[in-house]
């Protein structure tokens, strides 16, 4: 009745920076930032984004300085 | 990168960014680069304006004439907003 505990299997995801072949994220780039960041503004969890871990940390800094510059919302009031 | 007052002329804004950087020239620095991108929406309000002109420098520069710069842009009422980012920094 109960299922197995193993039964969730995560979709392997592909990393979306090495599919784009990035590997600095610019502040200024909006456009790609805004892929991780959600309608509310927040920053998107890795668990989500599939990225590693360093590239996480490179993401959040540069969308924390495009705050800082108006470039991204800190908060949407979009819902 | 540089915020400025939207109520500007915006081909008058390169002229003046280009005296404030004669700081970094006269110290020793290089300017590489003036990029003017033009009146842009910002995310939100900053000093009750929801645009701004905005512009990127790169330059290379000791870290004083890049503090004075920083200081004498921050002087200037009609510069909302600057951030200098060292790009090398990763």
């Amino acid at each position: 009745m109960a299922k197995p505990a193993s039964v969730r299997k995560p979709k392997k995801k592909v990393n979306p920076l090495y599919k784009e072949k990035i590997t600095y994220v610019d502040y200024k780039d909006t456009a790609l930032l805004r892929k991780f960041i959600s309608d509310r503004g927040k920053i998107r969890a890795r668990r989500v984004t599939g990225v590693d871990s360093q590239q996480q940390r490179q993401i959040a800094r540069a969308i924390k300085n495009a705050r800082e510059m108006a470039l991204l919302p800190y908060k949407s009031q979009a819902r | 990168m540089v915020i400025l007052d939207p109520d500007l002329e915006e081909r008058t804004v390169a002229p003046s960014l280009e005296t404030y950087l004669n700081v970094i020239r006269t110290s020793g620095g290089s300017v590489e680069k003036l990029d003017v991108w033009g009146r842009r929406r910002l995310a939100y309000e900053i000093q009750k304006k929801f645009e701004g002109i905005y512009a990127v420098i790169d330059l290379q520069a000791e870290p004083t004439a890049v503090a004075e710069l920083e200081r004498q842009l921050r002087l200037n009422e009609s510069i909302l907003r600057t951030k200098v980012i060292r790009p090398d920094l990763r």
